[in-house]
């Protein structure tokens, strides 16, 4: 197994971590979850859909990350949701509601914003990271150091 | 190879579910309250009648055996009515004379 290859799924063993994590302690806790949900400075009306869609996507994307076949579109998927957690976190930051919610709700209880966003980041470079391997991976030439290559 | 592979993604899964139970916060005992300055209160539902903004206080406790406990930390009780309609009376015009 290459370095790259362990790289791969070291990639994807930290997503799956974070988002099952995620998805079974809001489960555990789906009351507190729904409050949290409530919480924050978005219409109350979002709430049924947002308490099942979050944790359901989540468990789904790591199901995607564990197998090859899909794989490529589990981290894309991964990005594209830590980058709409990372925006909501930067607006929060940036005062665009009228309030700021405590961040009590968040996966990790006791990080602040300011850390959730630092998170989130190092997550999206990851999430990057891995969407560049298994592009490599996935779409290598099959005729590379052969002597009947064209490359 | 795919040893490998199965083992660093079993060993997420599993870490994962583990660490998820084991985090996993106690039932409360009893409502939620908020300090008002003199005396504890029932704090309601959070989101519907208030919600905990970020500050350096506490927004809600929680009380047993005769003794309130900080829960929801680093962030202040605000009722949500102070959040959605703002009591702005619509101010007489002025007749001209």
């Amino acid at each position: 197994m290459s370095t790259k290859q362990v790289t791969l799924e070291c990639v994807c063993a930290l997503l799956i971590l974070l988002f099952l994590y995620a998805s079974i302690s809001k489960f555990l806790d789906f009351k507190t979850f729904i409050d949290q949900v409530n919480n924050q400075p978005l219409p109350n009306s979002w709430t049924p859909f947002l308490v099942w869609a979050i944790p359901l996507v989540e468990i789904a994307i790591s199901i995607a990350l564990l197998f090859e076949y899909t794989r490529l579109l589990g981290l894309y998927a991964a990005l594209i949701v830590m980058m709409i957690f990372t925006f909501y976190t930067g607006i929060v930051l940036l005062h665009f509601f009228p309030y700021i919610p405590c961040s009590c709700g968040g996966v990790i209880t006791h990080l602040t914003w300011k850390q959730h966003l630092l998170l989130n980041l190092f997550y999206i470079l990851i999430s990057v990271l891995g969407v560049i391997q298994q592009h490599r991976k996935r779409f290598k030439p099959i005729f590379i150091n052969n002597k009947h290559s064209f490359v | 190879m795919n040893k490998i592979k199965w083992t660093i993604l079993a060993s997420a899964i599993l870490f994962s579910i583990c660490s998820a139970f084991a985090t996993r916060p106690k039932p409360l005992q009893s409502g939620l309250y908020y300090w008002n300055g003199s005396e504890y209160i029932a704090a309601g539902q959070m989101g519907v009648n208030y919600v905990c903004e970020t500050s350096s206080n506490t927004c809600t406790f929680t009380y047993s055996d005769g003794v309130y406990t900080p829960y929801q930390t680093a962030s202040n009780y605000t009722p949500i009515e102070l959040k959605t309609a703002p009591s702005t009376k619509p101010t007489p015009k002025q007749e001209k004379r």
